[in-house]
């Protein structure tokens, strides 16, 4: 029966750089159980989101491969070094190349990614042209957070249009990040329909984060 | 993190609810509990959309269009405190409008058989979450315990009564106006459905809300004209009868676990959007369309050709002749008809363990299970045909209904009287059943008040009566009395 079923890719990309650490990396690992533990209880998301996570500091790295969420498994996530936001991107939109799948005459494609980009720092990297791509490819629907006053806000908004601010990392704040992750994927696997090419639409974000226009 | 707020409802009383971070959301609002949990106060995700059209459609819905409480009670005429008692188990109907600290509605918090509890699955922690109807009828499934699954009889005995309710709402002139998987709330376990969210009905003379509705459920000509203006004439909005695609739709789900418009075809490869608003929408095509099988999946166990004739007539006006002509589409009456004649013909599946453990028993001399391949073992198979009186011919019978007949088969009021329908209004006491003894088939009078045997003798309250080939008896001497035709096949 799956066979004709869209999946929903999601991909969580997360910085895990020397700032990280801490507490705001504890509340990042109990954020992704949570979400997880969230999307597998409902029953859209269950059967639509698949999940990858990708870690970045010095480097990008894929943690976990897009998986369906009952195969997924939780990542081991360490925080310390740089902050490669242009490798994390370039790396994102090579996933979405190999793992996303394609409309074609004979098979269903998957739908547009949903991405969550989290970060608390700024780039000390090359990432203007990883960034231009994305936001000029569009292959995937890219919501950025910036964690705590450190952020750039003006470099997530090279990436994509829908950036948030989130003023503190502390791990309440971040717990609330990644509930509000968990609501809009339960939401965009439900409203997936209508008007090709129209705005995702996304719960309003918690108290306290502001969107950056 | 939670704290207690109090809402004020429109009649000025104040009562209390939680808030929480992150209440669960749907498509319009968001849902804060009770302390007790024995009712929900809910909020609008948007409250710029609620407007005084908004306030006029709830007060009409919470008050004369209710059919939860007595008419004497302000609720809709004709209901009684039994219809209002049996609606309030079908429906989860808003009970007041509340005004501070911003526009909101009550309603009753669902019944606990409609939650997930301990044992619900040995791979997810279910506890406590409701039970979404595509947990039961999507590849969810195979993450469920067996016994919350319920058998093919349960999943029959749910459309039964989800028609009824929308039928219900249609005969009141009230659409739906979203109906979908994630507002019926069902339970296999023990074959009951509640449909919830009622706060976006379309009701008669006032301004409709505005329902973007469901993927899947949305009617196709709702889907193909919603990029028009607003006034448009050829915009279609929801109402009645795109409440029946969707209706449909759910009923083939509960019945196959599959949905009807999703096979293989691609319909656009510019993207996975563009294609599912062309195939939900205006290229949308049956996956069993007898006359186009390019949507086709290459299997398929079951298909409507077994559920019977009267339901796969109603499958194929529902997504052949009326998926893109809503006026061809079965009413929920017709559903309602349709699916209780076909309840009549439930019978056993042999095999223990055939996991829909029934299945509908159309030809008598191919009494194969659909869903496991497996021919019935019984010996024989006794079925009777019902017959009713032509008016104004007496004496003269028309067949309408069979009824397959195993042992502690109850016969009910809709099998001896032609003009009683097995609604929420009938008397469903038993007034006769079924019993096999030593191989030889009777009919057990409990309280029918007049039935007659073959050959023209009374049948007293429990006396039984025997059952053989051919055998033609009167279930009542009334004028709307049927005349009852047994025949009885060998199988094996």
């Amino acid at each position: 029966m799956s066979e004709f079923t869209r999946r929903l890719p999601v991909y969580l990309l997360l910085d895990v750089s020397g700032s990280m650490e801490g507490d705001p990396i504890e509340a990042v690992r109990q954020g992704v159980k949570a979400l997880l533990s969230e999307l597998r209880s409902d029953p859209q998301a269950l059967e639509t989101a698949y999940l990858s996570v990708i870690t970045f500091n010095s480097s990008a790295r894929q943690v976990c491969p897009l998986t369906e969420l009952m195969l997924f498994e939780e990542p081991v996530i360490n925080a310390g070094g740089a902050t490669a936001l242009g490798a994390a991107l370039s790396l994102l939109s090579e996933c979405i190349r190999t793992e996303v799948r394609k409309s074609t005459e004979t098979q269903k494609g998957d739908w547009k990614p949903l991405v969550f980009l989290l970060t608390d720092g700024a780039p000390t990297d090359d990432w203007r042209s990883a960034a231009q791509e994305l936001k000029s490819l569009r292959p995937a629907n890219i919501i950025a957070c910036a964690a705590g006053s450190c952020a750039d806000t003006a470099v997530l908004k090279e990436i994509t249009e829908c950036v948030l601010l989130m003023n503190t990392l502390s791990a309440g704040d971040l717990a609330q990040f990644f509930a509000w992750v968990s609501s809009s994927v339960k939401m965009s696997s439900k409203s997936l329909d209508a008007k090709p090419g129209a705005n995702i639409e996304l719960p309003p974000p918690p108290q306290g984060f502001v969107i950056v226009p | 993190m939670s704290r207690i707020n109090e809402a004020t409802l429109a009649n000025g009383r104040k009562i209390p609810y939680v808030v929480t971070d992150n209440p669960p959301r749907g498509g319009m609002k968001y849902t804060y509990f009770a302390p007790d949990k024995s009712y929900v106060v809910q909020f609008f995700n948007d409250p710029s959309k609620v407007d005084i059209n908004t306030r006029n459609r709830l007060e009409a819905i919470i008050g004369k269009y209710n059919p939860t409480i007595p008419s004497t009670s302000g609720g809709a005429i004709g209901t009684d405190e039994r219809l209002a008692s049996y609606f309030r188990k079908r429906f989860c109907w808003p009970t007041d409008i509340v005004i501070e600290p911003e526009f909101g509605l009550v309603s009753p918090a669902y019944p606990p058989n409609f939650f997930f509890g301990n044992n619900a699955s040995d791979y997810i922690d279910l506890k406590g979450k409701d039970k979404k109807s595509n947990w039961f009828t999507s590849g969810n499934r195979r993450f469920l315990n067996k016994a919350e699954l319920g058998d093919f009889r349960a999943m029959m005995q749910m459309s039964i009564l989800l028609v009824r309710s929308i039928r219900r709402l249609h005969q009141a002139g009230l659409a739906h106006s979203d109906l979908s998987n994630n507002n019926v709330l069902i339970d296999p376990k023990s074959g009951n459905c509640v449909v919830i969210d009622i706060d976006s009905l379309v009701v008669p003379g006032l301004f409709p809300p505005e329902v973007a509705g469901t993927r899947g459920y949305i009617a196709p000509e709702v889907l193909a004209t919603m990029e028009l203006d607003r006034n448009d004439p050829k915009r279609r909005v929801p109402s009645s009868v795109t409440d029946l695609h969707a209706l449909a739709v759910l009923i083939y789900e509960y019945l196959f676990f599959r949905h009807p418009l999703m096979g293989p075809k691609v319909f656009s490869t510019k993207s996975a959007e563009e294609d599912d608003f062309l195939g939900l929408g205006s290229m949308a095509l049956f996956i069993e369309n007898p006359n186009d099988t390019s949507n086709r999946p290459s299997s398929l166990t079951a298909t409507i050709k077994d559920l019977g004739p009267h339901l796969e007539k109603l499958f194929l006006r529902a997504f052949v002749d009326g998926l893109h002509d809503p006026m061809r589409r079965p009413t929920a009456m017709e559903w309602e008809r349709g699916l209780s004649r076909t309840w009549d013909l439930l019978h056993r599946c042999s095999d223990p363990s055939c996991s829909a453990g029934w299945f509908v028993l159309h030809d008598v001399h191919n009494p194969v299970c659909p869903f496991c391949g497996k021919r019935i073992k019984d010996k024989k198979i006794v079925r009777l045909k019902i017959n009713s009186q032509v008016s104004g011919h007496p004496g003269q019978y028309r067949s309408y209904a069979e009824l397959d007949a195993a042992n502690n088969t109850p016969l009910f009021k809709w099998h001896t009287n032609s003009n009683i329908f097995p609604d929420e209004k009938a008397d469903s006491s038993m007034q006769a059943y079924i019993c096999c003894h030593n191989d030889e088939w009777y009919l057990i009078n409990s309280k029918a008040d007049a039935l007659i045997s073959p050959n023209g003798n009374p049948v007293l309250k429990g006396q039984a009566m025997k059952l053989y080939n051919g055998a033609v008896f009167r279930a009542s001497d009334s004028d709307k009395g049927t005349l009852i035709e047994v025949s009885i096949t060998d199988n094996i």
